[in-house]
């Protein structure tokens, strides 16, 4: 006669625990340093290559971007492409604030180089979300 | 910026978006070198492919 199996639940502590973050730091400031300094995150996970790479590349795109007459451009719910154009501006952080603080990104329509400025200047604020993106994998252990 | 050499500011753009998803989509320093040089090649490539057709398009 086949042993009938035992109904009983195995105990609690026999469960596999879950896996530690190997970083064990508040993902709400690893997101809000990533964004506000590009590559920060990085920087405080221990990354310091990767940081220092996103935290020279990024606001060198922003700066290239304000130097070819690029535009910060104003979050206006009305025009849904300048709203996302304005959202992806927000994203390159601190150097947004900051060139905002000084009056500069005005942007000048009329430039040859206008739109190869408005590329830089969103390529930099949606790389910096990636960047961000990163940031949490690999505070999570998956990188 | 001084300067109106539109392949310049191409490569240029493409070099910077290069060189950040290479250190961003891999790890070791040999595998970004190598991906960044694919996502290089592969931005000036499909932008003088593009800039070919549309040329021969009477838009």
């Amino acid at each position: 006669m086949a042993a009938r199996p035992s109904s009983k639940r195995p105990a609690r502590s026999a469960a596999p625990a879950p896996a530690a973050l190997p970083a064990a730091k508040p993902l709400a400031l690893i997101y809000l340093l990533g964004w506000l300094i590009p590559g920060g995150g990085h920087l405080w996970l221990g990354r310091s290559v990767k940081g220092l790479v996103f935290l020279v590349m990024l606001p060198m795109m922003f700066v290239i971007g304000l130097a070819l007459d690029g535009r910060l451009f104003p979050f206006t719910p009305g025009e849904p492409l300048v709203a996302l154009a304005a959202i992806a501006n927000i994203g390159s952080g601190l150097p947004y604030f900051i060139a905002q603080a000084l009056g500069v990104g005005a942007g000048r329509a009329l430039s040859v180089t206008y739109e190869y400025g408005n590329a830089f200047l969103i390529t930099a604020g949606l790389l910096n979300a990636l960047v961000i993106i990163d940031a949490h994998d690999t505070a999570l252990g998956r990188k | 910026m001084d300067t109106t050499s539109h392949l310049l500011l191409m490569a240029l753009f493409a070099g910077c978006v290069a060189l950040v998803g290479g250190v961003l989509l891999k790890e070791t320093p040999r595998q970004q070198a190598r991906t960044a040089a694919e996502i290089f090649g592969s931005l000036i490539g499909a932008a003088l492919v593009l800039g070919w057709v549309l040329y021969f398009l009477p838009l």
